[in-house]
């Protein structure tokens, strides 16, 4: 089976702005893929590129094995990140609508919009315009709307972006939902921990360019390990191990060290050679990276420069 | 195609399921009704009887004054009792009576005697309404039957003005200047609606219509004295009018008895006309004579003219604000993950249309229903001037050239929604949209007067221009050649500016912020 996705070499130009460099990516068919990147790193112009809203410069792109997506338009459903439904449409005939535009019949899409809003809680105001409806419950209409027509490949724009944390867990829910029920997820968020709990794989782009792309925990593997260490004696020799890389005191807690490890390294070495030497630790806090630390690792220094167009 | 289809539909059932639109369906007739219905209730109904005062310094004018108004009530009443017979003649005698009334028989020049009819100065009125007697004639159209049984009495308007006599303030002996000066003061405390109050003063100085015969020509236009009108309403001109003829009549009447002319005879003379004809000679031998019908098919053209502009703006008014909505939205970004750009345009245009017929058609339905349940002589012989315009062709003239209309500026107006975030943004481009689109509505009295005038010409082969001023054209005969190149001219422009259209389309709707600047319009229409 061929991936749901394939970018080789995909690049974007505005005039003279770079906005996407030479991307390439793979999603295989049924994941769930994260979408990283700070703003203005180019991850909407992607998306739109990956949907041919707009094409790209050079670079090709295949979509559920199709050269174009447009060819594909029916089993693919998209939620951009700016969202807006017709203020006077009823939230049924929505959801109706977007899925006859998705080569739905006309009644199984009816059935279809009240069955959903059923399940996520919007059985009541299935009659109501949106308009009436509060802000997050708009949002989740224009959910349900992307992906009511079954969808074999589902692309979210910062899915989470204007919802609450129950909201956010729902969100979280519908992606489960669809991965469950087979379909390919690709979304791009800032918010590292929803990634981080719901991305098989992910993307890192700054600049336009990709930075990172595999699993989180590859991602992790690459952060160098960090370990606290708190210790009344004398800690120097602990400084000279090979696979250390350098070691800072806390100012503020006179005997609180920080060690950061080479990559690869395991803090567990760290821990046997303290017991080795017959060093007394009061604290040993090996803490995992998260998703938040290689984010700001990876594109601190180039989210603060970027330009926001 | 299905997408269009579907995005059509949707485009349609929206904008026609509001409730804005229906009403403003049927306000147009409605509010054509009411025109009519209101000015005419005003008139006769709501203003009260007006009292003015009159200081007359001759002490000799009362009585023509008197007369003259009179006249001019008397006209009024005649017309009165002319709609009051309409209004109550049996269904069947009117049907009958428009029946026969064949417009294409009927000579224009009616236009004109009915124009003279309405100067009360023409002697010939003035004798017809001597002789008549409203209330008479009523009481003969009912004794013949005409008339149906279970009516209302007629009831004679109310007089306009009516003139109080002097009051005890003023004081006729007192001098000209004093006079004027305490009917200053009183007008000036009046409440213009109040009926017990004063309306006007007329003040005629001594010795106004004191001719002398020596140097009669001179007298002409340097009287030295004038007659005052004072009125805390200085827009009603009728009481002064009234009074101005009552005047002048009996100015003519001394001068003539000064002269030793006979006033009948003289008045005879005046009332005396020569008959014109006028002659088509484009007509069938025998029936050159232009009739009423050929002169309402000239100006039937102005109406559609303007119904044209009327639906127009409110059709691409929708689609500009749909475009924006959907842009402002970003609801279009969805869209175009569905369809292309130019299946979501086609849908639009398609979708738009249709309610711009839907809305064409319901005015007219609103507008006959409206006259059916209406009914009375007027509909009949609306539905007479239906026949005229349905003969004619007009209908079918309008309709095409409302669909040229709609593709050329729905085109623009697409496009300058789809450069827009806001509808703000959009009325910044639309002021000068609107005033370039007022052209048509400028010239549309005129160009029926001379049709093939350079104006009209001109005009015509502007392709923006070329629905109205053909259809304003259409009932002239315009040019064979006209005709087909202003079409082919008018069809070649609908294509280009669409292609146009959608090269701005495809690249603006996708973009937020600000509107483009006219060079990078330029590029994208290049690109």
């Amino acid at each position: 089976m061929t991936d749901a996705l394939i970018l080789e070499s995909v690049s974007k130009l505005y005039g003279d702005f770079q906005a996407v460099d030479s991307l390439s990516l793979r999603i295989p068919r049924g994941s769930v893929y994260g979408f990283l990147g700070p703003n203005g790193a180019g991850k909407t112009t992607t998306l739109r590129m990956i949907l041919e809203i707009i094409r790209p410069t050079s670079g090709t792109i295949s979509v559920l094995g199709a050269p174009s997506a447009l060819q594909v338009r029916d089993r693919i459903g998209y939620l951009p990140e700016e969202k807006g439904l017709y203020k006077k449409m009823k939230a049924w005939s929505t959801i109706a609508y977007f899925a006859s535009l998705k080569g739905m019949g006309r009644k199984a899409a009816k059935t279809r919009a009240f069955e959903l809003l059923e399940q996520y809680g919007l059985g009541d105001f299935a009659e109501s315009k949106t308009e009436a409806l509060s802000k997050g419950m708009q949002q989740k209409v224009q959910v349900l709307a992307s992906i009511a027509h079954k969808p074999e490949f589902v692309i979210l724009d910062e899915p989470f972006s204007g919802l609450d944390p129950v909201n956010q867990e729902v969100m979280e829910e519908v992606i489960r939902d669809m991965s469950s029920a087979g379909a390919t997820v690709l979304f791009s968020t800032h918010v590292m921990s929803h990634a981080e709990r719901i991305c098989d794989r992910f993307v890192l782009i700054a600049k336009g360019a990709s930075l990172f792309d595999g699993t989180v925990d590859e991602a992790k593997a690459l952060m160098p390990r960090r370990v606290l260490i708190e210790s009344a004696g004398d800690l120097s020799s602990l400084e000279q191990l090979p696979f250390v890389k350098s070691v800072q005191e806390d100012l503020n807690q006179p005997g609180l060290h920080e060690y950061r490890l080479k990559p690869d390294a395991d803090p567990h070495h760290l821990l046997d050679a303290a017991y080795e030497k017959g060093i007394r630790l009061t604290r040993f806090d090996r803490s995992e990276p998260s998703l938040h630390d290689i984010f700001v690792h990876m594109v601190g220094p180039e989210a603060r420069e970027a330009t926001v167009r | 195609m299905r997408y269009a289809y579907l995005i059509a539909v949707r485009e349609y059932l929206e904008n026609v399921k509001t409730k804005g639109f229906w009403i403003g369906i049927l306000l147009f007739p409605v509010i054509l009704l009411a025109s009519i219905k209101v000015t005419r209730f005003l008139e006769e109904e709501a203003t009260p009887t007006r009292n003015f005062v009159l200081a007359d310094f001759t002490g000799e004018l009362e009585a023509v004054i008197d007369q003259g108004l009179n006249r001019s009530h008397q006209w009024r009443v005649f017309s009165a009792a002319s709609d009051y017979v309409s209004k109550h003649t049996r269904k069947e005698f009117a049907r009958k009576q428009i029946e026969e009334m064949d417009l294409e028989k009927i000579p224009s020049s009616v236009i004109d005697a009915m124009k003279s009819m309405r100067q009360e100065e023409d002697a010939r009125f003035e004798g017809f309404l001597n002789s008549s007697d409203p209330k008479a004639w009523i009481r003969m159209m009912a004794d013949s039957g005409v008339l149906v049984e279970d009516r209302p009495d007629f009831e004679s308007p109310r007089p306009k003005f009516s003139r109080i006599p002097t009051p005890d303030w003023l004081d006729m002996n007192q001098s000209f200047k004093e006079v004027r000066a305490l009917l200053k003061e009183r007008l000036d405390e009046s409440n213009p609606s109040d009926e017990k109050d004063l309306f006007a003063a007329v003040v005629i100085p001594d010795g106004i219509l004191t001719p002398s015969k020596s140097n009669l020509l001179q007298l002409m236009g340097a009287r030295p004295k004038e007659v005052e009108y004072w009125s805390i309403n200085q827009a009603d001109f009728d009481l002064r009018d009234s009074i101005r003829r009552a005047l002048d009549r009996e100015l003519q009447r001394r001068l003539y008895a000064t002269e030793g002319l006979d006033e009948e005879l003289i008045k005879n003379i005046q009332s005396d006309r020569v008959p014109v004809v006028s002659l088509d000679p484009k007509k069938k031998e025998g029936e050159e004579e232009v009739s009423l019908a050929d002169t309402i098919r000239q100006y039937v053209p102005i109406g559609f003219v303007y119904l044209l502009w009327i639906s127009l703006m409110s059709v691409v008014q929708m689609l500009l604000n749909n475009t924006v909505e959907e842009k402002s939205n970003r609801i279009v970004e969805v869209l175009l993950s569905s369809v292309t750009a130019g299946e979501l345009m086609a849908g639009k245009l398609f979708g738009i249309a249709c309610v711009g017929f839907t809305m064409l058609f319901a005015w007219i339905a609103a507008l006959l229903g409206i006259l059916h349940w209406h009914a009375g002589p007027e509909a009949e012989f609306v539905t007479k001037l239906l026949d005229i315009i349905e003969n004619s062709g007009l209908l079918w003239i309008f309709l095409a050239y409302f669909l040229m209309a709609y593709l050329l500026y729905s085109g623009i107006f697409l496009a300058i929604g789809s450069v827009c975030s806001t509808i703000k943004d959009a009325q910044n481009f639309m002021g000068p949209v609107m005033i370039i689109m007022m052209v048509p509505l400028l010239t549309m009295m005129f160009i029926p007067k001379d049709p093939h005038g350079t104006l009209a010409t001109v005009l015509s082969w502007i392709p923006i221009y070329t629905p109205f001023v053909m259809l304003n054209r259409a009932a002239a005969n315009p040019p064979l050649f006209d005709i087909v190149g202003t079409t082919i001219l008018g069809f070649v422009s609908v294509v280009v500016v669409i292609w146009l259209a959608g090269k701005v389309f495809r690249t603006a709707i996708l973009r937020t912020g600000q509107a483009p600047r006219l060079v990078e319009l330029w590029r994208w229409l290049k690109g």
